[in-house]
């Protein structure tokens, strides 16, 4: 491998309940203030503790996908086919053995599991589809979008609760700086799915079932009562400078670094404030050469889980960072948020919307379990 | 560049357990593609794989609420751990990478079937709880002490051999000096109705490279690698297995299932792997194929060899004619087998291997294990969605 490298934003691609497009719908999109969190209509919620959802609407995928591959495709797959082709489209990056891909995802194609299972249930052997089957594997988003938008070098699928996509844009710039790839599409992406929302529905997952107060997702707020569910797919080209800058790419923002690591805890658990002696946020300043003090905004993961959300506030104020903000509330929780905040962060740089030249702005992660991920951005160099 | 050495082995396998345990197995050609007996297989074309033995998972452990695959994952690790001979501050700073697929999806199963059966809710929902692939990273760094980045890889059946690529670029960027690296995998109703009906599965125990053979056999397994900065195994007097020196990882962009024609994507795995080794194709004594069995993926593997060795320039076997395709577990399973046949200059052979196949040009070491003086050995997975993932490992 060769010397590192540095990582820089040259495209984005977005589908959320919000809205879909490239760099210029996505700034528009997180301009917006009203949340498009409402009654979920995909599927019946009567009697279930919990009934709102930020849905994608399957209209507004018409024109990103060509008819054959609508057809052919699960949901989960045309939903994170588009997001990698408004972003490709977005930067402008080449095809080629070149280009990398790494998915985040929490919950996979639960949809084609599904289905392929009661196709058996229903009818014995004979009612197993081959077609489906290869659909149950979590990294068939990451296998049809390799192919539709040429990404010949590395393809990698995580899986990971609630901060899938942060975890998928720091591995991406890893592979990156370490040489893996000229340039990677990287974000992450879930739909929502009777099955799985009445089951953490039921198990007190969802507002309003973890406290008192109306359902809502209210992030970091003294009556956050649950989490509430989004779905979609936000996808970003990171690439190297150098490569960038010879193609002439339009560079939002540089990941000056990006570090992950893990709390020893139960997994599924959110313990109380603990100490992070191998703190992410902290190594990635340090990486970067940088003091707390140089941080002016925080994209926080807070998601209206109250033990999470009070751990990640105590995790940050431990390392002296900013309060975080989070756009949980507006785009609903799924593996795609991670992405869209460090798209966020990054057309916050480019903007110059955080008050201070030299402010940096980190995008955090955490996650029951222990997953904790931090990328550091900074202006386009 | 860093160097990055194997310091602990641990395996879960149809034989048994124990790293000791699967050698023998492998060193002895034994195959151990059996009738299935944990899985409902009435009505199938297939009815055979090779699964860890009823008495093993027993003496796993007293934590029998877990799903199968982290008991596997746990007592693989655990092994690994300490054969590496890790003090808790080691392991506080190791990484963790775990390739996975079903996740605990066998349990989950057993749920879904009950309640859809008899419309009547189950009590068995806690399954659902481990159901997750990332639900054996966690397990593993809670129950181990692993606190360094953690990272649950799904690449299908490259996903362990990608879990070591991985822990190697986490070490040469210098972000820990060691991680535990491996894949897992528990059989799976799915994974078995799946590849029966996409008629990948052979009537009998799969024959790689044979000119008659029909597909694969499905199997279970978990192993585990503790990778490490060899100037930190050195410093703490650390054992080293072998050096891991590089590897490389492609992508098809081709079909979801089935390998490009004309093995480029594997091409360009192998010969990245080895630019990242600093090895040249005539420094490599032995290759430890993805042979699954499959008339395709043989013939284009074999193809793949062919373009890099040239025909005949290179012994190849294949693990799963022993243990079956183990999945999310093979990558890290043939790694740790490519491991200890570098240890012993000892290659295990190929099962079932009657006539090799006129398409593969090559000596495939056919039912007994061959002494060899080797150097430096490569290990290829392949997986769905068209993932190439090749180590090379050196003593």
């Amino acid at each position: 491998m060769s010397a590192p490298r540095r990582v820089v934003v040259t495209g984005m691609g977005s589908v959320s309940a919000g809205g879909i497009g490239g760099s210029a719908a996505v700034d528009r999109i997180l301009a917006e203030a009203a949340s498009p969190i409402r009654p979920v209509l995909a599927f019946d919620t009567a009697g279930w503790p919990s009934r709102l959802g930020a849905e994608v609407d399957d209209a507004a995928l018409e024109g990103l996908l060509d008819p054959a591959a609508a057809r052919r495709l699960s949901r989960i797959c045309r939903l994170t086919v588009a997001g990698c082709r408004l972003a490709v489209e977005d930067s402008g990056v080449p095809p080629g053995p070149a280009l990398g891909l790494v998915v985040g995802t929490e919950h996979g194609d639960f949809r084609s599991s599904e289905e392929f299972v009661t196709g058996y249930l229903k009818r014995g052997p004979s009612g197993l589809s081959p077609m489906i089957f290869p659909n149950t594997v979590m990294n068939s988003m990451a296998a049809v979008a390799a192919i539709e938008i040429g990404a010949r070098g590395p393809s990698v699928t995580v899986n990971q609760a609630t901060v899938a996509g942060d975890l998928a844009v720091a591995r991406a710039a890893a592979l990156v700086r370490d040489g893996r790839a000229l340039a990677v599409v990287a974000g992450g992406v879930d739909e929502m799915l009777g099955q799985v929302y009445r089951r953490l529905s039921e198990m007190g997952v969802l507002s309003p079932a973890a406290g008192r107060g109306p359902e809502g997702c209210r992030p970091y707020e003294p009556d956050h009562n649950g989490v509430v569910l989004g779905e979609g797919a936000t996808f970003l080209v990171l690439e190297d400078l150098e490569s960038a800058r010879a193609r002439g790419a339009v560079i939002h923002a540089e990941i000056r670094s990006a570090a992950w690591g893990n709390l020893c805890v139960a997994p599924h658990t959110a313990p109380p404030r603990r100490r992070d002696p191998h703190s992410p946020a902290l190594r990635a300043l340090v990486s970067a050469a940088v003091a707390p003090s140089a941080v002016r905004t925080c994209y926080g993961s807070g998601n209206g889980d109250p033990a999470l959300d009070d751990w990640e506030l105590g995790l940050l104020a431990a390392d002296r960072l900013p309060a975080p903000v989070s756009l949980t509330s507006r785009f609903g929780q799924h593996g795609g948020l991670g992405a869209l905040r460090v798209a966020a962060a990054a057309l916050d740089r480019a903007r110059g919307t955080v008050p201070s030249a030299t402010g940096l702005v980190v995008v955090h992660g955490l996650a029951r379990g222990g997953c904790r991920t931090a990328l550091l951005i900074d202006r386009a160099a | 560049m860093t160097r990055v050495v194997v310091s602990g082995l641990g395996v879960v396998s149809p034989y048994g357990t124990g790293a000791k345990t699967f050698w023998t197995g492998l060193a002895n050609g034994t195959c151990a593609i059996r009738p299935l007996t944990a899985i409902d297989t009435e009505g199938f074309r297939s009815r055979i794989g090779a699964e860890v033995p009823a008495d093993v998972l027993a003496s796993l452990g007293p934590s029998r609420r877990r799903a199968r695959a982290d008991r596997l994952a746990l007592a693989a690790a655990r092994e690994a751990l300490a054969d590496a001979d890790l003090s808790p501050t080691d392991r506080a700073c190791a990484g963790l990478f775990v390739g996975a697929v079903g996740g605990g999806m066998f349990e989950a199963e057993t749920w879904y079937w009950e309640e859809t059966r008899t419309g009547r809710p189950s009590p068995r929902i806690g399954a659902l709880r481990s159901i997750l692939p990332s639900t054996h990273a966690e397990t593993l760094s809670f129950r181990l002490g692993l606190c360094g980045p953690k990272e649950t890889v799904v690449m299908a059946c490259a996903s362990g051999a990608a879990s070591l690529a991985l822990g190697l670029d986490l070490i040469r960027s210098g972000a820990a000096p060691l991680a535990l690296c491996g894949g897992v995998d528990a059989l799976t109703r799915v994974c078995f109705m799946g590849f029966n009906a996409l008629r990948l599965l052979d009537l009998e125990p799969c024959r790689p490279f044979d000119r008659d053979r029909k597909g694969m056999s499905i199997g279970e397994a978990a192993a585990f690698v503790v990778l490490e900065e060899a100037a930190h195994c050195r410093e703490r007097g650390g054992r080293v297995h072998a050096e891991f020196l590089g590897a490389g990882m492609t992508t098809d962009a081709h079909h979801v299932t089935s390998p490009e024609p004309n093995a480029d994507g594997m091409v360009r795995a192998i010969e990245e792997a080895l630019t990242a080794a600093g090895r040249a194709p005539g420094d490599i004594g032995y290759v430890n194929a993805h042979g699954t069995g499959t008339p395709q993926n043989d013939r284009v593997e074999a193809l793949a060899l062919a373009r890099v060795f040239g025909p005949g320039r290179v012994l190849i076997s294949s693990t799963k004619s022993l243990v079956g395709h183990t999945m999310a577990a093979a990558g890290s399973v043939e790694a740790v087998a490519s491991v200890l046949t570098l240890q012993h200059g000892l290659v295990p052979p190929t099962a079932n291997l009657r006539a090799t196949d006129p398409d593969v040009p090559f000596d495939c070491v056919p039912e007994t294990a061959r002494a060899v003086e080797l150097e430096a050995v490569l290990s290829n997975s392949f997986g769905f969605g068209g993932q190439n993932v090749s180590l090379v490992f050196g003593r």
